[in-house]
């Protein structure tokens, strides 16, 4: 029996590299013969949702966008409602897929997701945003199922210590897992897969 | 590849169920899922179970887990979740001030909190040293008193 489609969140400051995430996740979906269905969260625009539209690496139709209008995290967490619906009007399009990825609007490190949304969520931060940021405990690093440390390429640049940054996440987080990704070449992504099949998929 | 559970029969105050799982209890065939109060808002989650078997738990999105859920019930054995008891920070403020910021306080950080007459319950869903680290300087101010037992 088919299971009904999971629903993933990814979170993460604005430009950590969500929306390429995505981008190099989809093609990984196809690989393994698992279909998926896209929203994107943005303030006033559909930007990211174009983006994916336009990308050619998934039907269009297949990617819906929400503007939050205001505070992102709001859509996400205090009332999700809007992205519920969205997710729902897919589901029903697209009965046999996977998942449902949700982009939430770049925020900062404190936005999490609500369990009434997503099944499971990602905190997406920039390795070059600073070292430091996992011990810093922002609720998204500390709560999010899965952390990814995104821009391992641009580490050297600013002096950031990628070790450190996985155990200082490790740590934070309880021993949840936390993975590096180069979204630029696609280092790391395949890794994220396996952990999503393991722990939301089931596939 | 575990088992996957795809739905909730029922619960294990239903009549009928709360007959076949007293029954199953006794043969020790009740295998109980237990789950923090968070966890129990998803609809998918790899777990583990008392007798330390895993299982795959993949929900239509119109039911919800909750305490007493029955999600295999057969003539020779069951799976049934219990929600994990939750653990509360008991606040005391001071005084109306404290009580004030206190509040403010608590909300900006959407910590759920329940009132309990002048105390303010906090629900504990991380590690309770990382909220003493946020009331910190309340604590240190004796602005805000935390109650134990
Ligand atoms: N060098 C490098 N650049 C990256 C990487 N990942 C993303 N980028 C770039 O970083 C910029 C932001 O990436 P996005 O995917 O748009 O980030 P986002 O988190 O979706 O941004 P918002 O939705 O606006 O919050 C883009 O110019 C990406 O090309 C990476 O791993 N390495
Ligand atoms: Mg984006």
């Amino acid at each position: 029996m088919a299971l009904s489609p999971a629903r993933i969140g990814i979170g993460g400051p604005v430009g950590s590299g969500k929306t390429a995430l995505i981008e190099r996740l989809i093609p990984v979906f196809e690989s393994r013969n698992l279909e998926l269905a896209i929203v994107t969260n943005d303030l006033v625009t559909r930007e990211d949702a174009r983006r994916i539209q336009r990308s050619g690496l998934i039907d269009p139709n297949r990617v819906l966008a929400v503007e939050t209008g205001a505070c992102p995290h709001t859509a996400i967490r205090e009332d999700p409602t809007l992205n519920i619906q969205t997710a729902d009007q897919l589901v029903l399009a697209y009965p046999g897929i996977a998942a449902v990825i949700i982009e939430s609007g770049g925020d900062n490190l404190a936005s999490t997701f609500s369990l009434d949304l997503v099944d499971y969520w990602l905190f997406v931060i920039d390795a070059a945003d600073g070292d430091d940021i996992p011990r810093k405990k922002g609720p998204g690093v500390v709560r999010s199922d899965l952390l990814i440390i995104n821009k391992t390429d641009l580490a050297p640049y600013v002096g950031a210590d990628l070790d450190r940054m996985v155990r200082e996440g490790t740590a934070v987080r309880d021993g949840k897992p936390v993975l590096l990704t180069n979204c630029a070449t696609g280092e790391g992504i395949e890794a994220v897969m396996d952990q999503l099949v393991h722990d939301v998929l089931f596939a | 590849m575990p088992e996957t559970l795809t739905r909730i029969l029922g619960y294990a105050s239903d009549e009928d169920k709360a007959e076949q799982l007293h029954h199953l209890q006794h043969c020790s065939a009740v295998d109980q899922i237990v789950l923090p109060r968070e966890d129990t808002q998803r609809h998918r989650l790899r777990v583990h179970s008392q007798t330390n078997r895993e299982y795959l738990i993949a929900l239509p999105r119109d039911q919800h887990l909750s305490d007493g859920a029955v999600l295999v019930l057969e003539s020779d054995r069951a799976v049934v979740v219990k929600m994990a008891e939750e653990q509360w920070l008991r606040l005391l403020p001071g005084s109306l001030a404290d009580a004030v910021e206190l509040g403010y306080f608590a909300g900006n950080l959407h910590w759920r909190v329940k009132f309990h007459g002048a105390e303010l319950h906090v629900a504990l869903e991380g590690p309770e040293s990382s909220y003493l680290n946020r009331l910190q300087p309340f604590l240190d101010a004796k602005r805000v008193q935390c109650l134990h037992g």
